[in-house]
C-alpha cells in the first residue's frame, strides 16, 4: 500500500521537475542567494584612498586601517592640490594649517581615519604614549550578533516563501484532480490518504530540493566571497536545522492546505478556501520576523515552542541567538505531534470532501457528516 | 455476475434512486438507458464507490462489493478525468501501476492498448494536445489497462464520430467475449440496440424495464404494419390500429386483431405494398416505458 503512495509521489516529482517554472525558479533562487553573499563586497566603500599633501608629512593612516590601501601624492602648492581634488584625482588633500581640502563632504570613514591619525601624530610628537583600551565581555558572546541577525532575517524570508510556494502547489494539485474528476478514477484504485500523502511527499521533495539549493548555494557563496569569516560558530547546524524545520512546517501547512482545497472544485476558489491556512502562516511569518530582531523577547520564546508557529519562529530564534538545547528538543517534539495530528485530520477531511464535486463543501458538514 | 439490488439515494430532499435493481452476467453487454437526470450516473457512481447508497447494495458473484474488488473494475466517469499535461503513454502506464501492475506489465499493457486504439504515434503528446475523440480513447485505455474484471462506462460513446464509435465498440465487444460484464450508459439507442445483449431502462430513479433485448422486444407483442397505395377512402374505419397518410400511401399499424381480416380489407382497398409483422425497436420500447 505504501507503494501506491510512492507512485503518486513519483508522478508529482517527475511532473514538477520537467516544468520550466521549476528549472527557472531554481536558477533564479541560486543566482539571488549567491548575489546576496557577494553583495557586501560590491556595495562596501572603496578599499583604497588616494590622498594629496602639500608641504606636510604623511599621516600614519595604516595604523588605524590595516586593510585599506593609501596612496599619497605630493603637490607643489595648494592651488595644484585644489585642482587635483576637484578633478577627482585625489579624494582629499592635506594642506598646511591643519586643513583638509575636499570636493563636497568627505567620506565618513576617511574623515574618521584622518582625524584619528592626526590626533595620534600630534600626541606622539608631544612625547606622550597612549595605551589603547582592551575590550572584554563578561556577558553573552555578542561578537556575532550582527551576523546572526542578518542570517535570521534572510532565513525568515526563505522559510516563508518556500513553505507558501510549496503548499500552494499541493492545494492546486488537489483541486486539479477534484475539478477534472480524475480523482474518481484514482480513488477506485487507491485510498484517499495515499493520494493526498503521495502528493504532499512528492511536492515536499521538490520544495526540499529548492530549499537545499538555496542553503547550499548560500554557504558555498559565503565561503567563496569571504563572508563566511563573519559567520557565527555552528553555522552548519543552523543550516541543517532550517532544513528539518522546513520539512516539519511544510508537512503541517501542506496537510492543512490539501484538506481545505478538497472542499472546492475550481482553481478560482483556492485562494478563498485557503484563508485560514494563509492567515496562520502570515502570523508565523510576522512573529518570526519579530523574533529575528528580538530573539530573547517573551513572545519569541513562547511562540518558538507552540506549533505551528514554532516551525518558523524556532529556527529563526536559534539562528539569531543561543537557544538551550532542551527548548529546541521540546519544540521539535511538539511540532512533530502537531504534524501527525494535522496529517490525520487533513486525510479525514480530504476523504470526506474530495468526491463531493460542485459547490463548495462546508467544513462543518465534513467534520460532522459521513461519506457522500 | 454483477448484482445491483434495491439502490436508494436521496440528495437533500430529491430522490435520485428509488429501488434500482438489475444484474449483468459475465460476457454480457448491458446498455443502461434513460433520460437526462433519470439516475444512470448516480447508479454507476454508487457501483464504483464514488457515492454510497442510502440503502441497497452492489455485489459481485454474491459477495458485497468492497475496495479490493472494485480495484479490478475499469471505470470511465461521465465527466472525463485525465491529467491534461501528462503524456498519453505515461498516463496509461501510471494508471496501470496504480491498479497494481508491475512496471513491465504496465508497459506491455500500455503498448498494446495504444496500438489497439490507434494512439501509438501520439504516445509522447500531452493529453491536452489531442482531439476530443482521441482523448476519449485515452480515457478508455485508462479504464482497460489493468485488464478489468468488470467494466463500468458512463456515456463512453458521446461526442465520437461513427468511425471512433465502431473502434470503441469493437474493443468493448472483445472484452465482453472474454467473459467481462460490460455496463455502459448511452443516449444513442440504435447503438445500444446494435451492441447490447440486454438493457435496462431507468426513469425518474426507477427501473421501468430490464432484461434481454430479444425478450423485451417480443414481450411488447407482435405488431402488424400494412402499407396500401391508392386506397379507397375510409377503408380502415372499421379496423383497429392507427392510420397515417403520406401522399397516396396509407400505413396502418395494428397491435393484436385478426391479421387475415386486415389483409382482406387491405387487398380490397387498393394496392398492398407491404404487409408484415414487426417487433418494436428499442427506441419505441424506451418511449413507451418512460412516457
Amino acid at each position: 500500500m505504501t507503494n501506491h503512495l510512492l507512485l503518486v509521489a513519483g508522478r508529482e516529482i517527475r511532473t514538477q521537475v520537467r516544468t520550466k517554472a521549476f528549472v527557472i525558479g531554481l536558477i533564479v533562487s541560486v543566482v539571488i542567494v549567491a548575489g546576496l553573499a557577494f553583495a557586501p563586497k560590491l556595495f562596501d566603500g572603496p578599499e583604497s584612498f588616494t590622498l594629496g599633501r602639500v608641504q606636510v608629512a604623511e599621516l600614519p593612516l595604516k595604523t588605524f586601517a590595516p586593510d585599506v590601501e593609501f596612496e599619497w601624492r605630493e603637490f607643489a602648492d595648494e592651488a595644484a592640490a585644489k585642482t587635483a581634488v576637484l578633478g577627482g584625482d585625489v579624494e582629499a588633500a592635506l594642506v598646511p594649517g591643519n586643513r583638509v581640502l575636499t570636493d563636497g563632504e568627505i567620506d565618513d570613514e576617511l574623515g574618521l581615519l584622518l582625524q584619528s591619525a592626526n590626533r595620534e601624530a600630534q600626541i606622539g610628537a608631544s612625547g606622550v604614549t597612549i595605551t589603547p583600551l582592551a575590550m572584554e565581555s563578561v556577558g553573552a558572546d555578542t561578537r556575532y550578533q550582527g551576523a546572526r541577525r542578518g542570517i535570521a532575517t534572510v532565513l525568515v524570508m526563505v522559510l516563508f516563501f518556500m513553505i507558501i510556494g510549496s503548499v500552494m502547489m499541493v492545494a492546486m494539485g488537489v483541486v486539479e484532480e477534484k475539478g477534472s474528476r480524475i480523482v474518481e478514477i484514482l480513488l477506485t484504485s487507491i485510498r484517499p490518504w495515499q493520494l493526498l500523502g503521495g502528493k504532499i511527499l512528492g511536492l515536499g521533495v521538490i520544495g526540499l530540493i529548492n530549499m537545499a539549493a538555496i542553503v547550499v548555494t548560500g554557504l558555498v557563496a559565503a565561503l567563496l566571497s569571504g563572508l563566511a569569516a563573519d559567520f557565527p560558530p555552528g553555522m552548519t547546524g543552523i543550516a541543517i536545522g532550517s532544513l528539518i524545520w522546513f520539512i516539519l512546517g511544510y508537512a503541517f501547512f501542506a496537510a492543512f492546505s490539501g484538506a481545505l482545497a478538497s472542499l472546492v472544485s475550481r482553481q478560482e476558489e483556492v485562494g478563498n478556501v485557503l484563508q485560514p491556512m494563509t492567515l496562520l502562516l502570515m502570523v508565523s511569518y510576522g512573529v518570526s520576523f519579530f523574533a529575528s530582531a528580538d530573539p530573547t523577547s517573551t513572545i519569541a520564546t513562547v511562540l518558538s515552542l507552540v506549533p505551528p508557529f514554532s516551525s518558523m519562529v524556532m529556527p529563526v530564534r536559534a539562528a539569531a541567538a543561543e537557544v538551550p538545547i532542551w527548548e529546541i528538543a521540546l519544540s521539535g517534539a511538539l511540532m512533530v505531534a502537531a504534524v501527525a495530528g494535522m496529517l490525520a485530520l487533513g486525510a479525514k477531511i480530504y476523504e470526506r470532501a474530495v468526491l463531493r464535486t460542485g459547490a463548495r463543501v462546508r467544513l462543518s458538514e465534513v467534520l460532522t457528516g459521513s461519506k457522500p | 455476475m454483477l448484482d445491483i439490488s434495491g439502490l436508494r439515494k436521496t440528495f437533500q430532499d430529491k430522490v435520485a434512486l428509488d429501488g434500482v435493481s438489475f444484474a449483468v452476467r459475465p460476457g454480457e453487454m448491458f446498455g443502461f438507458v434513460g433520460a437526462n437526470g433519470a439516475g444512470k450516473t448516480t447508479t454507476m457512481r454508487i457501483v464504483m464507490g464514488v457515492l454510497s447508497p442510502d440503502a441497497g447494495q452492489v455485489s459481485v458473484n454474491g459477495v458485497p462489493l468492497g475496495f479490493a474488488a472494485r480495484r479490478t473494475f475499469g471505470y470511465m466517469p461521465e465527466e472525463r478525468g485525465l491529467y491534461q499535461k501528462m503524456k498519453v503513454g505515461e498516463q496509461i502506464d501510471y494508471f496501470g501501476r496504480l491498479h497494481g501492475l508491475t512496471p513491465q506489465g504496465a508497459a506491455k499493457a500500455t503498448a498494446e492498448l495504444l496500438e489497439r486504439l490507434g494512439l501509438t504515434e501520439r504516445r509522447g503528446d500531452a493529453v491536452e494536445a489531442l482531439s476530443l475523440g482521441n482523448q476519449q480513447r485515452v480515457q478508455l485505455a485508462v479504464a482497460l489497462v489493468h485488464d478489468p474484471e468488470v467494466l463500468v462506462l458512463d456515456e463512453p460513446f458521446s461526442g465520437l464520430d461513427p468511425i471512433a464509435v465502431d473502434a470503441l465498440a469493437e474493443v468493448l465487444q472483445e472484452r465482453a467475449r472474454g467473459g467481462v460484464p460490460v455496463i455502459f450508459s448511452s443516449h444513442q439507442l440504435e447503438l445500444v440496440e446494435r451492441l447490447c445483449d440486454s438493457i435496462g431502462i431507468i426513469s425518474a430513479g426507477r427501473m421501468v424495464a430490464s432484461g434481454a433485448v430479444d425478450e423485451l422486444r417480443s414481450a411488447e407483442g407482435q405488431r402488424l404494419r400494412v402499407v396500401v397505395r391508392d386506397a379507397k377512402p375510409g377503408w380502415a374505419d372499421n379496423l383497429p390500429g392507427t392510420l397515417t397518410v403520406a401522399g397516396d400511401r396509407e400505413t396502418l399499424v395494428v397491435t393484436g386483431g385478426d391479421d387475415q381480416e386486415i389483409l382482406r380489407a387491405a387487398v380490397q382497398a387498393g394496392r398492398v405494398e407491404h404487409f408484415g409483422a414487426e417487433r418494436p425497436t428499442i427506441t419505441e420500447i424506451f418511449k413507451e416505458a418512460v412516457s
